[in-house]
Order: C-alpha cells, then sequence, then structure tokens
C-alpha cells in the first residue's frame, strides 16, 4: 500500500508527465525511486517556501470531522404540531434567525477534520466549555469581531498567507485581519508579553521548517466550533514541502491547563500560483464596526440621545 | 492596547505629532553637519541574493518639523550655532524626560497650549528613549522651497476643521474618531516617519519582495520588487510595484481607495483615488536611510510636494511587537457612552 505522502508524489509526478508545458518553470519532482522531495534553495542555502499558500478543507469551521449542517448559530425547531394521531415530518435545527437569510451560504460544508484520530482530548470542564462557545458561537468567535486569529488558525483560515523568507526572519504574511508572524530564525530573547499570534522561534530540521510558538493569551479560537484554548497554549508547527506545489503542515498542541495530553493536526497547503498572486488587504475593522458598536447608535447632540 | 488609551485623540502620533512637537526645538544639521541628502558616499551591504540591504528596524528620530516653522522662514537650513544650540537642547530635554519632567521642560507643548485637557498624560507616548537627531534642514518638505504643504483651500479648510476637532469631537458616533481611533491606519504616507509611538518599522528582504512591517496598526506593505505591473485593485494602501534604481529603491503606488469620508489625525495621509505616491529609500551611512517621498493628489493639493525624510536604524536585536488596537479598543465604546452621557445632562440642563 502506498502511503499517503507516496501517493502524493504517484499523482505528481502523473500530472507531470501529462502536463509537462505547465510545470516546466518549476524544479522537477521525479528525482527518482522513493527520495522524498527536496524543495529548491535559497541563496543561504535553506529549503525555500516562499510564495503564496492556502489550505483547502473546512477546519476553520471545525477541526474535527463534522457532516454538513444548516448554519453555525442554530436553534432547535419546534415540534410540528398536526392532527393527532397522524404522522408528520419535522424540522431539522433551524438557522438562528441573524443568519437565517443567508440561506445556503451561511450553512457549513462537511469535512473529515485534520485532527489526528480525531479526538480532541479535553479536560472535563474544558470540553463543557467547548460546547457552550458552540452554542455562543455568534457573540464569541474572534473571527466575527475581526481580531486577529492566532495560530494555527491563520494557517486554514479560508485566505491566503505569504512566507516571506529571508535570512534570519521568515515572515508569515496572512490576509485575514492584516495579521502577520515574525519567525525568528537566529537567538531572540523571550516575549515581553503575551500576544495574538504569539512568539515564534524558527528552525530547520532537515527539509522541514520547524517553529515553536508561545506566550499566546487566551482570547483565540482553533474553528467557528467553539475549539479554545488557554494562554498556556504552546505549539509546535512543521512545514515540510512535498511538491513544487504542496507544503505539508502538521501541528502539535499543547496546554495543560485545558487539554489532558498534547494532540496533532495535519494538512496540506496549497501553492496559490496564480501569476503575480499578492496578498490583498483585508483590513475588516471597518467592516465590524456597526457590529461591535452600532448599537450605541448615533448620538443627538440636541437631546443626548442616540437615534438608532 | 500598547498605548491607547481612556481619552481619544491621544494618538498625537502620527505625522501631525512630529509637525507640532518638533516645532520648540527644530534643529539643524547633525555633527555630521550636513543634511542627509547631501551624503553620497556610502555603499549598503548586499543580501545574500544580491538586492541593497535595508534589512532592520528603522525609526524617524529626528528633530525637523514637517512644515518649515515660521521663524525660518526664507531658509533651508541652520546655521553651525544653531545646530551647536540645537543639540544642546535636545540633550538637556532628554535628560528631563528621563528625570519625568513633562511639557515644555522636555520640549512638548504645554498644558495650556494643548487643545486636549490632560494632554501632557500623552507624553509618555512620544519618548524617544534617546536624544532627538538634530540635522541641517529647517523643515521635512524640501519642495515646494517655502517648506509648506501646498493644500488646495479646500483642504486647507479641512484641515484646519481636522486640527480644531482634535480631541475636543463631536463623538457621535463610530465614524467620528479619527481612522488611528478606530484602529484602522493613520495612512500609509505617515507610517515610515511617525516617530517614537508605534513608529517602529521592520524591513525584511526576500528575493523579489521588500516588506516593511509598521508597528502601529499593525500597518504593513509587501511590495514586489519584481517587474510586475500595477493590478488595479483599490486598497487603503494603494498598489505599490518597486524597483531598484541602482542602490536606491523606488516604489511607486497608485490605485488608493477613497477613504476622504473618514476623519484624518492629518488630512494630507488620507488616501484618495487621485493620490499617486512615489518614494524612494536610500542608505546614505550605516544607520541612516534617507526616504524622500513626493505625494501627488490634485484632490488635496495644488502641486506635487515632496519630503526628504532622515530615518535612523536601531540596534541589532531591536524588536517590533504585536500592536492589537482593535482587539482592545475600550477607548471606543468608552467614548461613545461618555459622549452620551455629556450630551445628555447638557440637554437636561437646558
Amino acid at each position: 500500500m502506498p502511503t499517503p505522502l507516496r501517493r502524493a508524489l504517484i499523482v505528481i509526478a502523473a500530472a507531470v508527465a501529462v502536463g509537462g508545458a505547465v510545470w516546466t518553470q518549476v524544479p522537477s519532482t521525479s528525482r527518482g525511486g522513493d527520495d522524498p522531495y527536496k524543495a529548491p534553495r535559497t541563496a543561504d542555502g535553506k529549503p525555500d517556501f516562499s510564495g503564496v499558500w492556502q489550505a483547502l478543507n473546512t477546519a476553520n469551521y471545525d477541526i474535527q470531522a463534522h457532516a454538513a449542517r444548516p448554519a453555525l448559530a442554530l436553534i432547535p425547531a419546534s415540534p410540528r404540531t398536526g392532527i393527532a394521531g397522524l404522522g408528520r415530518a419535522t424540522p431539522i435545527d433551524l438557522p438562528a434567525p441573524p443568519v437565517r437569510a443567508l440561506g445556503a451560504v451561511g450553512a457549513v460544508p462537511a469535512g473529515e477534520g485534520v485532527v489526528e484520530g480525531n479526538e480532541i482530548p479535553y479536560q472535563p470542564w474544558a470540553a463543557a466549555q467547548k460546547k457552550e462557545n458552540l452554542e455562543h458561537w455568534l457573540e464569541r468567535d474572534p473571527e466575527i469581531k475581526c481580531f486577529m486569529p492566532g495560530v494555527p488558525r491563520a494557517t486554514y483560515m479560508p485566505y491566503p498567507f505569504q512566507i516571506l523568507q529571508s535570512s534570519d526572519v521568515i515572515l508569515m504574511a496572512y490576509e485575514f485581519a492584516g495579521a502577520t508572524r515574525t519567525i525568528h530564525m537566529t537567538s531572540v530573547g523571550n516575549s515581553p508579553s503575551q500576544s495574538w499570534m504569539g512568539w515564534s522561534r524558527g528552525h530547520w530540521e532537515g527539509e522541514t521548517l520547524v517553529v515553536d510558538v508561545t506566550d499566546f493569551n487566551d482570547s483565540t479560537w482553533f474553528d467557528r466550533a467553539g475549539n479554545f484554548h488557554s494562554d498556556a497554549l504552546h505549539i509546535v508547527e512543521r512545514y515540510t514541502a512535498v511538491s513544487p506545489y504542496h507544503l505539508m503542515y502538521e501541528v502539535t498542541v499543547e496546554d495543560p491547563k485545558v487539554f489532558t495530553r498534547p494532540w496533532k493536526m495535519q494538512m496540506p497547503l496549497y501553492r496559490r500560483f496564480e501569476k503575480d498572486k499578492r496578498i490583498l488587504e483585508y483590513k475588516c475593522v471597518e467592516f465590524v464596526e456597526e457590529a461591535m458598536y452600532g448599537h450605541l447608535g448615533v448620538i443627538d447632540p440636541a437631546t443626548g440621545r442616540a437615534n438608532k | 492596547m500598547r498605548y491607547r488609551s481612556v481619552a481619544v485623540g491621544l494618538t498625537l502620533a502620527a505625522a501631525s505629532g512630529i509637525a507640532a512637537f518638533a516645532l520648540t526645538s527644530a534643529a539643524a544639521g547633525s555633527s555630521a553637519a550636513a543634511p542627509a541628502s547631501e551624503t553620497k558616499s556610502w555603499t549598503p551591504a548586499r543580501t545574500a541574493w544580491g538586492d541593497p540591504d535595508f534589512q532592520g528596524v528603522w525609526r524617524y528620530e529626528a528633530a525637523i518639523a514637517l512644515e518649515r516653522p515660521s521663524r525660518f522662514a526664507g531658509r533651508e537650513l541652520l546655521t553651525d550655532e544653531e545646530v551647536a544650540r540645537s543639540e544642546q537642547q535636545e540633550k538637556e530635554q532628554e535628560s528631563k524626560r528621563l528625570a519625568g519632567e513633562e511639557g515644555e521642560a522636555v520640549g512638548r507643548r504645554s498644558v495650556a497650549e494643548s487643545p486636549i485637557r490632560g494632554n501632557e498624560y500623552n507624553s509618555f507616548w512620544q519618548d524617544h528613549g534617546r536624544p532627538r537627531k538634530v540635522y541641517r534642514q529647517t523643515s521635512l518638505i524640501t519642495d515646494p522651497r517655502d517648506g509648506q504643504i501646498p493644500y488646495t483651500p479646500d483642504a486647507q479648510k479641512a484641515d484646519a476643521r481636522t486640527a480644531a476637532r482634535y480631541g475636543v469631537g463631536p463623538y457621535e458616533s463610530y465614524l467620528d474618531p479619527d481612522t488611528g481611533e478606530r484602529c484602522l491606519t493613520d495612512g500609509v504616507t505617515g507610517m515610515m516617519w511617525q516617530g517614537p509611538n508605534g513608529g517602529h518599522n521592520r524591513i525584511v528582504q526576500s528575493p523579489g519582495y521588500v516588506t516593511i512591517l509598521h508597528e502601529e496598526y499593525r500597518d504593513r506593505r509587501i511590495i514586489p520588487v519584481d517587474g510586475r505591473p500595477h493590478n488595479g485593485i483599490r486598497q487603503w494602501f494603494g498598489d505599490a510595484v518597486g524597483r531598484w534604481d541602482g542602490d536606491t529603491l523606488v516604489v511607486d503606488t497608485t490605485n488608493f481607495v477613497d477613504r476622504t469620508n473618514y476623519e484624518w489625525a492629518s488630512i494630507w495621509t488620507r488616501p484618495s483615488e487621485t493620490l499617486h505616491l512615489v518614494e524612494r529609500f536610500r542608505r546614505t551611512d550605516a544607520d541612516t536611510l534617507e526616504y524622500t517621498i513626493t505625494i501627488e493628489d490634485p484632490q488635496t493639493f495644488v502641486k506635487p510636494w515632496t519630503a526628504v525624510i532622515p530615518i535612523s536604524r536601531l540596534p541589532n536585536g531591536t524588536q517590533i511587537f504585536e500592536y492589537a488596537c482593535h482587539e482592545g479598543n475600550y477607548a471606543m465604546p468608552n467614548l461613545l457612552s461618555g459622549a452620551r452621557a455629556e450630551a445628555g445632562k447638557k440637554a437636561a440642563s437646558r
């Protein structure tokens, strides 16, 4: 049985064979035999991951396996009443009123999940908290307020990010909320404070970029399903090129305040190789001000009352 | 939220801050005793892939006013004597600053002059941590020769209106604070030379790109330097494309979005669809980046204008940190409820 990685390489090799013209601008993947793919090198000899990347999955909805459902915010439908003794179809859960008008756009697409073994080892209190978070998604998900998404969520949001690779630092520039991480590749002091995107220190292990991320605050989530962490979160990310167009992204999550043991996520990231692809602005602060402050209305200086 | 606090309008930040505060000590040629623009011999190191290397953390820390103060009218450069006096004054003010003094003693506006009651609370936002650098230029603006922003009459009025409402309001809606107070940005044109309040810029280069990370509002510019054309998508920071002209990075930016409908701390930093920006970055010595900016926008200015700005390299190992402004913008709801309470009180007393 081919491993998933080898299967991916076979597919890529086939694509190279078929669509050679498209692939001529990138280094060949056909190193023969079972050699793993080796990325091209930067001027200082490190694997070159520079470019625009994006996850293609539904992990931002829910990092665990999930079936499609009508909305993120659901309310139980009231039971259908009818003539006693006669069977009638009953409704499934309904989208909550604030998102109902979105129809199929507001529904949740299904996904296999990205969590190894599909189990998140929450402590009992934290499992209850996660469930409650999900029920209060509309009020609590930091994504809705355009807050910085944290790590690893920034990686698998439905927006691209760019890896800009210099010698002493590597930047991860995310489109969502204009968040940027500086990965320190040389010795750097400790973070002076907690932060939304954490404090990232990286090093190379052969073909893999390993990033150790610490000093998070407790305000970011892993997804729209209410999966969360505390300020004891410690993330280790591993980025490995498996083809010119794919990075394998592996995350180890550790948080002794919330989980009973470390757990892992894994997913491929895809190169956005459209010509001149850029990270564009997504300054969502101005998109959410009405949602966040609109309830305060516009104050009428004559009366001191707010007109809504 | 690192610096923003209670009252709004306190980000004397950005260029308005520089322009206002530099007045009391507007300064002169450094010990090098030449304007940055006259030093030409230094050759920058190269990146591993051969581009001039501008990497590091940079900050504007000169004591030069944006617009030429009236006492220097007709003079573009200061005398040796004025330079010496200015350097002495900067040193004295710095030691007073370190000793905790505020207001006029440290080159700030006095409380009496300030439009905002309690303005002195803000002094620490402007702390450079070391004496400001003295150059010969009497204004950052070198063209027009009079050192003044060539506003159109309408823009002149808008500028006066902005100055008058600064820190005073009205604050009837979340639209009334300026873009900085709303945690959006103070604008791309002021970003490099904002000075000490969150004004650090980290330049990171990678093949084909120069990226500038600005600490405040986590403003970010990823500038392609690979010969690509403008892409035509209008953005707050426009559509920047760069090229190397010898050891100089030239960045041409167009396709700005129109946000002249918002309040801006300094109206010359606001983007509009007719704004065209050309920037030239050149290292004149190991610690100085000469940043020349030419701003053209018939909506706001009667003619293009140019400023030459010396920017200082901070010591190796200097970091910039996360600026989570919007995430912690407690000022916004507090400001709006405060304004409501105040208006209610006034209405009741009528």
